[in-house]
């Protein structure tokens, strides 16, 4: 400006908008922004930590005292520690993804042409696929892992359907944080709650009778689920359980977003 | 230029923001903006300025009335509304870590812009808005004025019909502020704008409507001369030079003129004000006459609160003095 003058064009009916693109544009800088956040390295540095402490501990046994670990319920309580311990940061990660922006995300991307469903959508697929695309890859180096250094008893298929469940279950996590993120009025409060939601959902899942799936007797059944001795009742029913609730999340947060104020 | 056979390109009915029920942010706020105009939002602080705003972007919705936006309705799903507006809030808020270059890019990419078109309009602006030199650098450490450059350039590149920007040049230095207000006028030619602004010396500068809002209510919509000619018209300062006694002796004989409400001398400066009974140009020539017949030299002559910001001090007066007749009033007010 100083010294300069603007060359004015004719109006924007000229320019061919892409109206997928504002969708890229918030899920790429999303993606890039969450695998820079401390709290993904920290949920990340936790668990290879935690496994790699795990699997020095159980070789150990193994080899001093040559008790049998099989890798299959040795996965499983491995598994069943970094979920729990690492749910309540995945929340954090879920819930920050709009409410942490809440001060600036009116008048630097919502007032510019992409919509709150565009939005809403980036957000929560970006952050499915950070939490479910780390979870798989530590999964996996946790899985093949034990399955060389441990008594090996898991099957190729059997780990992949074991890794995709758990991932199911964190997708749930992470799309019902995303929406209570959305919707609350501060990011403090909506993290409270939500932790207070997914372990008091867990408890109170763990209560309900035998035929429903609980992320409690998901777990349990994980050893036979690695060792390819499953049901594939037992696996179709949390799946699908799984995506409804997503779905569900989903749905909520897109008409919930749309209508808010921000 | 503006097509101005087209509809109002802004347009809101009864526009109303309630807050959660506690807080009425804006009341029945119905105006149209024409396509080419360059108005003045005036306000004090709280007025309601930045949420009219928001509702005109489809940041918020409304708790009545609609804000039409291209004749059509605002709302928050109004993507291909929003791509024909460039927006700067009053204190621009850029993402962490970015650059001039991404920063840019991720908004035209917000607006849909594909990359064979982007790449080179987001070089042309940030040289247009000299932040060539510092097109690399983190946007965290520049100035508010290098930042104020950045929101104008982010705010064009979308090549918008309609600008809204609020508060364009708080913060900025002399230099900075002097460049915005050249800018806005280059823009006006081509562009319809919105500008919020404390500063009615801009608005006086830039504008050619103004709208203002007092405690949510808007108490004037139209053209900046119908706010000017609200106030009182027939109030003059002459500054004068000449022999004392000669001006003296003149003030004594304006004095005697039945159309001169008062003349009142302050050293040399003589301030008038005339009844509205007789057009002002008769009575003003009749003052003259009688200062060339006292050999008075007329230095300056000025209109008192011709000025924007003394027609909106008295607006804003007025409608405080008002009470409750504005229940009945309104039609009469606007």
């Amino acid at each position: 400006m100083r010294g300069h003058m603007i060359e004015l064009s004719p109006a924007n009916a000229g320019i061919r908008f892409n109206r997928f693109l504002p969708y890229w544009a918030v899920l790429q800088t999303d993606l890039r922004q969450t695998l820079r956040s401390w709290v993904y390295r920290l949920w990340v540095l936790m668990s290879v930590l935690g496994a790699c402490g795990s699997l020095i501990y159980r070789v150990g046994i193994k080899e001093e005292t040559g008790i049998v670990q099989t890798a299959s319920s040795q996965t499983q309580n491995l598994l069943r520690g970094l979920v729990i311990a690492g749910v309540g940061l995945v929340a954090l990660i879920a819930v920050s993804a709009i409410s942490s922006e809440r001060s600036s995300v009116a008048d630097a991307v919502l007032s510019r042409g992409i919509s709150r469903y565009q939005y809403f959508l980036a957000k929560w697929h970006a952050r499915v696929l950070v939490v479910v695309g780390t979870f798989l890859v530590m999964g996996t180096g946790i899985l093949c892992a034990y399955h060389f250094f441990l008594d090996p008893d898991i099957t190729a298929m059997g780990g992949l359907t074991a890794l995709l469940l758990i991932a199911a279950v964190l997708a749930v996590v992470v799309s019902w944080g995303v929406t209570i993120g959305a919707l609350a009025n501060g990011t403090v409060i909506a993290i409270t709650t939500f932790w207070l939601i997914i372990y008091g959902g867990i408890i109170a899942l763990s209560l309900v009778p035998k035929p429903y799936p609980s992320p409690e007797r998901m777990m349990e059944a994980l050893p036979y689920v690695l060792r390819g001795q499953y049901d594939p009742s037992t696996v179709l029913q949390p799946a699908i359980a799984t995506g409804a609730l997503c779905l569900a999340a989903a749905a909520v947060g897109l008409v919930g977003y749309g209508r808010k104020d921000v | 230029m503006a097509d101005k056979k087209a509809g109002p390109v802004v347009e809101t009915a009864h526009l109303t923001k309630i807050y959660q029920n506690r807080q009425i942010a804006l009341n029945d706020a119905s105006m149209s903006i024409e396509p080419g105009a360059i108005l003045g939002l005036l306000g004090p602080n709280g007025a309601g300025k930045t949420t009219f705003l928001r509702l005109i972007l489809g940041l918020h919705r409304p708790t009545a009335g609609y804000a039409k936006v291209f004749g059509r309705v605002m709302h928050p799903n109004a993507a291909e509304l929003r791509r024909r507006i460039g927006y700067i809030p009053t204190n621009p808020q850029f993402p962490k870590g970015m650059t001039p270059i991404t920063y840019l890019d991720y908004i035209a990419r917000l607006f849909g812009i594909p990359s064979d078109v982007r790449k080179p309009k987001l070089a042309s602006l940030i040289r247009a808005v000299d932040l060539l030199p510092h097109s690399g650098e983190p946007i965290q450490h520049f100035t508010p004025g290098m930042t104020a450059r950045l929101a104008v350039a982010a705010s064009l590149i979308n090549e918008p019909d309609l600008l809204i920007w609020d508060e364009p040049t708080h913060g900025l230095d002399i230099e900075a502020r002097r460049s915005m207000l050249e800018l806005i006028k280059t823009l006006a030619a081509e562009k319809t704008m919105i500008l919020s602004s404390h500063n009615l010396s801009d608005v006086d500068e830039v504008c050619n409507h103004a709208s203002v809002l007092n405690k949510g209510q808007m108490i004037f919509h139209g053209t900046l001369q119908d706010l000017k000619g609200r106030i009182r018209k027939n109030h003059y300062e002459l500054d004068l030079e000449g022999d004392q006694k000669a001006i003296t002796k003149m003030v004594v004989q304006l004095k005697a003129m039945k159309e001169v409400l008062s003349a009142t001398l302050r050293h040399r400066r003589l301030d008038l004000k005339l009844t509205d009974e007789v057009g002002n140009t008769q009575v003003l020539a009749m003052i003259f006459q009688t200062l060339s017949d006292g050999k008075v030299t007329l230095i300056s002559v000025r209109s008192v609160g011709m000025a924007t910001e003394q027609a909106y001090l008295d607006l804003v007066e007025r409608e405080e003095q008002r009470g409750f007749t504005r229940l009945y009033q309104n039609s009469e007010a606007a």
